[in-house]
């Protein structure tokens, strides 16, 4: 009876193995999917009902004579056409056209189709799309967009200065050294890690004007390193521990100091861990908002920039994805240009 | 090469542990020493004290007439091989064996002929460009042994080398760090808990407990002249056999009995008791040293308990009270489990032991 249901058993087992892995793929797939349509669509586009999947390369366009000057129609889905914008102000249609629309068109051009309307009566055009119109549009209203990406940049490589230097250290000395209070002072370094940041932030604010960093890249980068200081100090100290203190002996007895042997021995082996702690400090830093909202003033980190091109009066759906679209780009290539190095850990490497 | 000198060497961790104490030891130039304890004796500290890699509490340590007490291990002009190989993942063979020359700032000419050189004589010589990872156990010993002789040290640590090795690789690898021992012509301190390793590689073999040296001799000198009882039952398997016995003199003269045993001694082997007076004693004997005899000449008779083939011999187990004494007797003798043994010892061979200290009575 039994052996006549196996086969049964085991292909449920796969069914539901891959109704789990393809149900996983989608929960991750999907918002990226649409922040990335999201980031090319139109102004007007990406405020219609129902969201087109994806964005359009070009527009059709129909051009007539108006009530108050010239009636600009344009194509929907359904093949029917949907006034946009009575005027005869030409400047005024091409600002339209290029920022809520994304098809740039200059005034002589405009002024060449109307003289056509004046002429024909009605006239039907297309005009491509400029797909990068979000991120120009980003990075030309969104208030210090390029400073600010650069400045994020600065606190996630401060960032991974001083939690790599510091916690890579205890890290050591907690793999390698006994003392008194070693289990306490490890697991106390999680203590940090238990308050949420908006729950500091305000003592933080206090603090950095004290030191005089508020509003400065060193003191967000400070901040977030007391975080990632402590994961460091867990991901190197298993790291150093996997490492035999034999491997640093040998190269003591055969003639290297103890910081040669740490350098040459210890250090390149302890590579996969120091990157995966690098990338883990560099994520935090790069993405972390609410910190940076009110540790920032005029010095916003992109991250801020993002979040405020999307609240308020010009908050821009359209906008704010393209900003996170920029956003993504540096992890994206961080984390390529370190995966090598985890690699190793996940098994490329015996030691 | 050159001769290395213990002084009172003690080893303090904490407040309380006292890895090695007062060590004291001499080891000849080109000798093959061998420390050998059970784990924990303090033996692989000792050693580590030689290597500078673990600071000394108390004492002096000598390396030919250089005091080596407090130099850092880079100084010392040791070489060393670890439990487990600590041949460096990262580097190929080639640079593996390179690296100290390399810190000591050879060229790369001279460099070049030493790793031809060791490697040909650690048989790698056809695997300088691999990884370690892409190495077996023994090769990669292998490794080790030749970082080892390439920085032609003044001697030659081996920390339990070859005890991460499957056994049959182990038996090979001792003829071969032997004959590599005696081509480097190499002072060679040899750290282990396997006493048949000590005994085949050493020429002499110190034996540790509790971080202190409890006997220091030839293999022959500790297996046939063990000084105590920890050495006697730690060195040779099956170990010595012990028998409580009480001493009995009359006008046949004298006797060791216990409940099973009526042996009357030898008037060569009565003499080692002149000046013993108390009346118990422990009567050591190796297990090859009882002999199958005739009902008549029976010291000792009882029946078997079991037997062990080893091919070239067998081992007869017997059982005395609640004690097992093992016999080793020759592998033609046909002998049943449960069949009557009478037995006798070679009166030479019979070492006796003060229950009280342990120690034995003789030399």
């Amino acid at each position: 009876m039994a052996s006549t249901f196996k086969p049964l058993i085991k292909a449920s087992r796969r069914t539901m193995f891959y109704l789990f892995v393809v149900s996983i793929t989608v929960m991750i797939i999907t918002p990226l999917f649409f922040l990335i349509s999201l980031s090319f669509l139109s102004t007007d586009a990406s405020y219609s009902y129902p969201l087109p999947l994806l964005p359009s390369l070009s527009e059709n366009y129909e051009l007539t004579t108006g009530e108050r000057g010239y009636l600009l129609s344009l194509e929907q889905r359904n093949g029917e056409y949907k006034t946009m914008l009575d005027t005869d102000d030409m400047e005024k249609m091409a600002v339209y056209m290029k920022t809520r629309l994304s098809t740039p068109i200059s005034i002589p051009e405009l002024e060449e189709l109307t003289a056509r309307v004046d002429h024909e009566g009605t006239v039907y055009f297309k005009r491509r799309s400029d797909l990068l119109n979000n991120y120009y549009t980003f990075f030309q209203i969104t208030r210090d967009a390029g400073p600010a990406f650069i400045r994020s940049l600065q606190i996630a490589g401060m960032t991974i200065l001083i939690s790599l230097s510091i916690g890579g250290l205890a890290g050591y000395a907690f793999a390698r050294y006994t003392f008194i209070g070693k289990n306490l002072l490890k697991f106390s370094t999680l203590f940090v890690r238990m308050f949420p940041a908006i729950a500091i932030a305000l003592p933080m604010v206090i603090i950095l004007a004290k030191m005089g960093f508020y509003d400065q890249p060193i003191g967000l980068s400070l901040v977030y390193s007391i975080g990632s200081i402590a994961l460091t100090i867990w991901i190197t100290s298993s790291i150093f521990m996997g490492i035999p203190e034999s491997l640093e002996e040998a190269a003591q007895v055969f003639g290297a100091t103890k910081f040669q042997a740490f350098l040459r021995v210890t250090f390149p082996l302890a590579l996969p861990g120091l990157a995966a702690a690098a990338m883990y400090a560099f994520l935090g830093a790069w993405n972390e908002t609410v910190s940076a909202i009110i540790l920032t003033q005029f010095n916003p980190t992109f991250s801020v920039v993002v979040y405020q091109s999307l609240v308020g009066a010009t908050g821009q759906v359209n906008l704010a994805a393209a900003g996170g679209m920029v956003m993504a780009i540096p992890s994206v290539i961080f984390t390529f240009f370190i995966r090598r190095y985890i690699r190793q850990m996940w098994g490329g490497m015996t030691i | 090469m050159t001769t290395l000198t213990m002084e009172k060497v003690t080893k303090q961790f904490g407040r309380n542990v006292i890895a090695v104490k007062d060590f004291d030891l001499k080891v000849k130039d080109q000798e093959f020493l061998v420390l050998l304890g059970p784990s924990g004796c303090g033996k692989t500290t000792a050693m580590r004290m030689v290597a500078g890699l673990e600071e000394v509490t108390s004492g002096q340590i000598f390396l030919g007439d250089r005091n080596i007490t407090d130099l850092p291990p880079r100084k010392r002009n040791v070489s060393m091989i670890f439990q487990n190989y600590a041949v460096w993942p990262h580097m190929t063979v080639y640079e593996n064996i390179a690296y100290a020359l390399k810190l000591k700032n050879m060229d790369k000419q001279s460099i070049d002929l030493v790793v031809q050189k060791t490697s040909g004589m650690a048989k790698i010589d056809n695997l300088l460009e691999r990884y370690p990872s892409q190495l077996s156990g023994g090769q990669q010993q292998r490794v080790a042994v030749a970082r080892a002789i390439a920085v032609n040290p003044d001697i030659f640590l081996m920390d339990e080398p070859l005890s991460n090795l499957d056994a049959k690789l182990r038996v090979s690898m001792r003829t071969e760090l032997k004959t590599i021992h005696h081509k480097a012509g190499a002072t060679t301190v040899f750290v282990t808990h396997d006493q048949s390793e000590a005994m085949s590689m050493a020429d002499r073999i110190v034996i540790m407990k509790d971080g202190e040296v409890v006997q220091i001799g030839t293999p022959d000198d500790v297996y046939h002249r063990s000084n105590s009882l920890f050495v006697a039952d730690f060195i040779g398997t099956p170990p010595t056999n012990f028998l409580k016995v009480v001493i009995k003199k009359d006008q046949e003269g004298t006797h060791l009995k216990n409940a099973h045993l009526n042996l009357l001694l030898e008037p060569g082997t009565a003499k080692t008791l002149d000046g013993y007076s108390k009346e118990k004693l422990i009567l050591g004997i190796r297990p090859e040293n009882i002999i199958l005899v005739n009902e008549e000449d029976a010291s000792l008779s009882t029946s078997c308990l079991v037997t062990e083939p080893q091919g070239s011999h067998q081992i007869i187990a017997i059982q005395l009270d609640d004690k097992i004494i093992k016999i080793v007797a020759a592998a033609d003798l046909k002998i049943k489990t449960g069949e009557d043994l009478h037995l006798n010892f070679k009166q030479e061979t019979l070492r006796f032991f003060d229950p009280e200290t342990t120690l034995a009575l003789s030399d």
